[in-house]
């Protein structure tokens, strides 16, 4: 089988994301499709997928022309979109799931649940996957809820699975399953469309690619006869710094001390300090419990034992307004989830933390505010409208600078970033480098928690490596590469 | 999206539809004012002299807004609640039990407390209303603990606490019928001009201080931060249970002060059926204005519109003579085809 996509044009409103772009995949390939943010991946695949309708150009599969007005349609044509969010009903049974909206009926009309669990068995069995059909999807792992997905997709009989970062919230053993996965489907010769930011992974699975920068293809080829370095440079158009940005250390006095800190589930045993003026990373992979552990010092997690000392005084925290005032800051990961409030402006969502700051008696001063967040937009370069446009007006870096901005304003001493480049563009990821050593210069301790160990390397000066709720291990210096951050965030130890 | 809403402002009708959509109460106030002149026309200009139509003109109006002034301070406060993503469905019950307390507080037959103090007149009347005031935040804060304390959702701790006030009002009165002093009957019926406006007074001055409160304070603020997006709000250091608990107290007060209005109009409650329905009118009048029943986004000033659209609405049925039990429908029509003009939440 082979699908070709000749000459796609699509734009959203004024906004040409695709400009002509044309690929090919044939069965058993798996191609990576890699870009930044914005280059157009999604948009493409959108459009393979059914879910948007392309401006100008051809699909055809095996010389015939289709066209795909909605996501059934295309999935009739053999072709299923496997999500970031996964389409799974976690209170359903994994057979139930393999058959959602297409049940089979008994001709009495009930549910044929017989015939769901021994087709769903089949599929298993073809694709080597050992699970039992009766599990219900809540209790899987992520890695087996996208194996569900592949079965599901196998199961309508696709001849080409598009997987839209499958890898992002799987630890290393479960990517290993998953890739297992893939091979079982080029063997099957299904053609598979990889997106991610993974290099490595592609490297590693991957035979061919693409990469689409600004709406357009800029290179394709074998993954054989390129670097990570390579791909790097093709998506961003530039050389790619992995290098640490070295700067001058000088750090104070401690400002965080924290000591045996356990929470019921997610973490256990937690001991560190940092001091100010230094940049502390913490990363692992997920589950590892840093984001609870940080938001437990936030006031937003419970604490069932340990201390917390906050300039050398010891603390306790029931809630997040008692942390700011305390002078410390957590800005969340996933943005739109934890930080964006859509039904307020730019303006007041740079304000929600200084409300009370500023404002006397109950009552907001407004004029005073607003000249304090024109200071920070300047500072952090927010590009933007009027203060009173909506807040999903912006891109994710700006969007992302708001947050970050409300944080400032609040003037931390103590400033926690959980993922602070997620959902942001390479540009705009260099000025929040750039804004946190800046931060670093004025004194502020600040925390980076990052999945990407790359980022770490960047701008930490120490780096706490988490597994499974505990502190693996430290990492300064050379120690701190990638490898040894990947050996003690998957269970090893420090040689 | 946003570039066709461009294009859209060339012309008149473009910027009107985009209005229409986007601004809630523009489309509140063209309907209010739509409500006003055919109101105007009903009544007609069948007058002998420009000053008896405007009399008469006037009254109707006095009259629609004060037989609406107390359910009208209930649907701010309700606004609020709907807002911060919640619902106060207990309101028609605490305006019966805070109502029932004031009654028994200043009772001049068998029963009354501050007389069996010894206290009488205006002291007397200042400490019920403090007192009924203080009640009624009691009330509030009660529901707004359990919920926010207890974790059980609005809709469960209103309902309960529905039953609950009206089955303890009933229990206590047993059918006892408090005299309240004619003088109490002042704070409703004190005429400024020969006009009794005094309630319609008390609605404007409540209905400029939320419409202060929302928009200027902090208060205000995290309301719509706590409806919009309960966890960023409190991942922003919005102390959310506090707003919950603040804007469910308010509520709890703002229906005891409509009770005290409803008491000094009529000098009586019927405390088995006062009250019955407030809620469903409450809720209805801040939809109307543009209030987002999944939180997060209400007008204070569309709520007085709503509440308005809806009782002149009422009052236009009645001049046409529609049969009583069809008016109900009517209004559910208004409801329902005001939030159908209205934006749509995206559900993207």
């Amino acid at each position: 089988m082979i699908i070709e996509m000749k000459n796609i044009r699509k734009s959203f409103g004024s906004n040409h994301v695709l400009k002509d772009v044309s690929f090919t995949l044939k069965g058993g390939d798996i191609c990576a499709l890699l870009g930044e943010n914005g280059a157009g991946k999604s948009t493409l695949m959108n459009i393979l997928g059914g879910v948007h309708q392309l401006d100008e150009g051809t699909i055809t599969i095996d010389g015939r022309l289709v066209k795909f007005n909605t996501p059934s349609q295309s999935q009739q044509a053999g072709i299923a979109f496997i999500h970031q969010e996964l389409n799974l009903i976690n209170d359903l049974p994994i057979y139930e799931n393999m058959f959602l909206g297409r049940e089979p009926k008994t001709k009495r009309g009930r549910l044929d649940l017989e015939r769901m669990m021994r087709e769903t068995e089949e599929v298993f069995n073809q694709m080597h996957v050992d699970l039992d059909p009766k599990t219900m999807v809540r209790d899987l792992d992520a890695s087996y809820k996208q194996i569900v997905e592949i079965c599901r997709a196998m199961m309508m009989k696709a001849s080409v699975i598009i997987m839209d970062e499958p890898t992002t919230s799987l630890t290393e053993q479960e990517i290993e399953r998953v890739f297992t996965m893939m091979r079982t489907l080029k063997e099957n010769h299904v053609g598979i469309i990889f997106i991610s930011h993974k290099l490595n992974e592609v490297m590693d699975v991957c035979e061919k690619f693409i990469v689409l920068r600004d709406g357009q293809l800029v290179e394709a080829g074998n993954v054989s006869e390129v670097t990570t370095d390579d791909l790097a440079r093709f998506m961003v158009g530039y050389d790619v710094r992995t290098e640490p940005l070295l700067r001058e250390k000088k750090f104070g006095n401690e400002v965080l001390h924290v000591e045996g800190l356990t929470s019921t589930r997610a973490f256990r045993d937690i001991s560190f300090s940092i001091r100010e003026g230094e940049i502390l990373g913490v990363t692992g992979l997920l589950g590892d419990g840093r984001s609870e552990l940080f938001q437990a010092i936030f006031g937003a997690e419970k604490v069932s034992s340990g201390k917390i000392f906050l300039n050398g005084k010891e603390i306790t925290i029931k809630n997040t307004t008692q942390a700011i005032n305390q002078g410390i800051a957590y800005l969340p990961r996933n943005r739109k989830e934890n930080s964006i409030i859509k039904d307020m402006n730019i303006f007041e969502n740079a304000a929600i933390v200084t409300w009370p700051k500023f404002s006397r008696r109950g009552v907001i001063r407004t004029q005073d505010h607003e000249a304090d967040f024109e200071r920070q937009r300047a500072a952090l370069k927010i590009k933007m409208g009027k203060l009173t446009d909506s807040i999903n007006s912006l891109s994710g870096g700006n969007q992302q600078k708001v947050v970050l901005a409300k944080w400032l304003s609040a003037s931390p001493k103590l400033l926690i970033l959980d993922n602070p480049t997620q959902g942001v563009d390479v540009g705009a990821k260099e000025d929040i480098y750039d804004i946190i050593l800046k931060l670093a210069e004025e004194n502020i301790a600040v925390v980076v928690l990052s999945s990407e160990g790359q980022e770490i390397i960047r701008v930490c000066d120490r780096a706490l490596v988490m597994y499974h709720g505990v502190i693996q291990g430290e990492v300064t210096g050379k120690e701190m590469n990638q490898h040894t951050i990947m050996s003690l965030a998957t269970g090893g130890q420090l040689t | 999206m946003e570039t066709e809403l461009v294009t859209t402002n060339k012309n008149f009708f473009g910027w009107f539809r985009t209005k229409w959509t986007e601004d809630p109460l523009f489309s509140t106030g063209i309907a209010f004012l739509i409500m006003v002149i055919l109101q105007t026309l009903v009544l007609g200009f069948d007058y002998d002299s420009v000053g008896s139509w405007f009399q008469s003109w006037s009254n109707n109006w006095i009259n629609i807004l004060r037989n609406n002034a107390s359910t009208g301070i209930v649907a701010l406060g309700m606004t609020l609640v709907i807002m911060t993503g919640g619902i106060d469905l207990a309101v028609g019950s605490t305006l019966v039990i805070t109502g029932a307390f004031g009654m028994i507080l200043l009772d001049t037959g068998t029963k009354g407390i501050l007389v069996g103090m010894g206290l009488t007149g205006i002291p007397a009347f200042i400490i019920s209303i403090i007192l009924v005031v203080l009640f009624g935040y009691l009330l509030g804060s009660l529901i707004g603990l359990t919920i926010t304390k207890g974790n059980v959702p609005p809709f469960i701790v209103t309902l309960g606490a529905m039953m609950i006030f009206r089955s303890l009002t009933q229990h206590f009165m047993q059918g006892y019928n408090p005299k309240v002093p004619m003088e109490f009957l002042e704070i409703a019926s004190f005429r400024i001009g020969n006009y009794m406006i005094m309630p319609i007074i008390y609605w404007a001055i409540i209905a400029y201080i939320l419409y202060y409160v929302s928009k200027r304070t902090v208060f205000g603020r995290q309301i719509i931060a706590v409806g919009s997006n309960e966890k960023a709000a409190r991942l922003s250091g919005v102390h959310v249970e506090k707003v919950k608990l603040r804007v469910y107290a308010l509520m709890g007060l703002l229906v005891s002060v409509a009770a005290l209005i409803q008491v000094s109009r009529i000098g009586s409650m019927d405390f088995s059926n006062a009250g019955r329905g407030m809620e469903m009118d409450a809720i209805a009048a801040a939809v109307v204005g543009g209030t987002s029943m999944s939180g997060g986004r209400g007008f204070i000033i569309g709520t007085v519109f709503g509440m308005l659209i809806i009782a002149v609405m009422n009052n236009l049925l009645n001049l046409f003579g529609v049969p009583p039990f069809l008016r109900e429908a009517f209004k559910g029509v208004i409801v329902i085809g005001a939030v159908l003009l209205q934006r749509k939440e995206k559900t993207s």
